[in-house]
């Protein structure tokens, strides 16, 4: 069975050159409401097989992005059905709905329960986050004390620590020094071995190469090539530098 | 739609932590900073409390006994069905960065304001009950009617709040009319006066309105001693309970296209 299944997905959103969202002016511009409409996905269907990574690479505006925030459900397709068999973690943010004022333990809690563990799952891997995020004793401040880098380092040790079954990740990967990329990417490779599906947005074609088995390529919002990764990297790759030069 | 319905219910159930969590959070940040902290969940009603016995028993007197109490009994849980509404008029579109960002049952934040104003109006308990025996109010085994009324309250209250919760994503203006439409069934709803000061002509209308046999319920158990009029609360709880299934469905409906609309 796959763990993802897109089928025929369209999407558009809707552009609103002067938002009105008051009713004074929804009267008063009842006539000059002006909206164009942009499909950011026209047709796309692809399937994911159980335990495969998959990269989604194409250029800016290309549909990346709204198709993973689809997959996770948190835009809905305006036409088209995704299937999802297993638990779903997506990686768009890192520290979603810390709050300054807590300590590093207690936002561990808050940001793990958004990603939606139970308060026994949050217990049971309390002391590998926290070894993970290699905070040590600050994790008894708050977290407004922290350097940008140990708020994202804390935020990534949460998010690699949900055990999904299929992993979203949205180009968040470039979290702290080197050495610490080196440790993220380890993690990644560790959740693979255990079988986890992962799709993940990169620019990186050779993050791509590196990681995945299969990739995909979108051009505004279709699928121009899907493979394996090292076919649709060569694809990509022939294409940006025509695009350039010609 | 039914399926989907429950499967909603479900899902919240699974966030359960994520509601806890967001109503410690709404708990204890609240005051945070401020001298007194946590103390002032007390200290709110009660100073409340003060000026309204002074104002009632010196300035302005009023014919019923006890106006104070006979006010502060009614008071606390409208403040709990004010500030909830009021809140999550505001909830969707202040977590706007949340929802973009990461999928979780959107419900979740409406009802986590629900959660936070209920606690606080139980907090508000441990001002009210020694109040009353202050005020030589005998407290009767009527009390242990107060868990089904306050039930029956927070199911109309939690179909409330997730309706105003996804109005405002699409009508930012409902914030503000919440909080006059809020004032105007305020004065509606016989927390100032006695039910028994409206025209009998008239009263009837005033049973429409499911605040008036949840708060008349609250002022028997605590004021008079009395138990509630059960047929009429069995009645609101109906009403309550199918409000919030609607709620809940339509929420269902509008949640999915919040992320873009926000």
């Amino acid at each position: 069975m796959d763990a993802i299944e897109v089928v025929d997905v369209w999407k558009k959103f809707r552009i609103y050159h002067d938002r009105v969202y008051s009713l004074k002016e929804r009267f008063i511009f009842r006539n000059r409401q002006k909206t164009e409409d942009f499909w950011a996905l026209k047709g796309v269907s692809l399937r994911v097989p159980r335990g495969a990574t998959v990269g989604l690479i194409g250029r800016n505006g290309s549909g990346k992005s709204t198709l993973l925030k689809i997959i996770s459900r948190i835009l809905y397709p305006t036409r088209g059905e995704v299937k999802v068999n297993g638990r779903v973690s997506t990686l768009l943010e890192l520290g979603a709905g810390f709050h300054p004022d807590f300590t590093g333990r207690e936002n561990i809690f808050l940001n793990a329960s958004i990603l939606g563990l139970t308060r026994r799952e949050i217990k049971e891997r309390l002391d590998d986050i926290i070894a993970f995020s290699e905070l040590g004793d600050f994790i008894n401040n708050p977290v407004r004390t922290y350097s940008s880098g140990m708020y994202m380092r804390l935020g990534f040790a949460v998010a690699v620590h949900v055990d999904p079954e299929i992993l979203l990740v949205d180009e968040v990967l470039a979290v702290g020094d080197i050495p610490y990329q080196e440790k993220c990417l380890n993690r990644i490779r560790e959740l693979q071995k255990r079988g986890v599906t992962i799709v993940f947005v990169t620019h990186n074609p050779k993050q791509v190469e590196e990681l995945c088995d299969l990739a995909i390529w979108l051009d505004r919002g279709e699928v121009r090539f899907a493979g394996p990764a090292k076919e649709t990297v060569r694809a990509y790759a022939a294409f940006v530098n025509t695009a350039a030069t010609g | 739609m039914t399926a989907a319905l429950w499967q909603q219910i479900a899902e919240i159930y699974a966030y359960r932590e994520m509601l806890r969590n967001l109503v410690a959070r709404e708990l204890r940040a609240r005051y945070k900073g401020s001298v007194l902290g946590f103390l002032w969940t007390f200290f709110n009603p009660l100073f409340m409390l003060v000026v309204y016995s002074a104002v009632f028993s010196h300035v302005m007197r009023v014919q019923v006994e006890n106006y104070a109490m006979f006010l502060f009994v009614a008071l606390l849980p409208w403040n709990y069905l004010a500030q909830s509404v009021q809140q999550a008029a505001a909830s969707l579109v202040q977590n706007a960065g949340l929802i973009k960002k990461i999928y979780f049952p959107r419900a979740v934040l409406p009802l986590s304001v629900v959660l936070a104003n209920l606690f606080n109006y139980l907090f508000g308990l441990g001002i009210l009950i020694p109040a009353l025996l202050a005020f030589k109010i005998r407290l009767t085994p009527t009390l242990l009617a107060f868990p089904a009324v306050l039930a029956v309250q927070t199911l109309l209250v939690a179909a409330l709040a997730l309706l105003v919760a996804a109005g405002n994503v699409y009508f930012r203006d409902l914030e503000h009319i919440v909080g006059i439409a809020l004032m105007a069934w305020f004065f509606l709803t016989p927390v100032l006066y006695p039910l028994e000061a409206i025209p009998a002509e008239v009263r009837g209308y005033f049973l429409l309105n499911p605040m008036t046999p949840i708060v008349d319920a609250y002022r028997a158990l605590f004021f008079y001693g009395a138990w509630p009029d059960w047929g009429q609360l069995w009645r609101t709880a109906l009403g309550g309970a199918a409000a919030l299934l609607l709620a809940l469905a339509g929420f269902l409906k509008w949640q999915r296209a919040v992320a873009e609309e926000i």
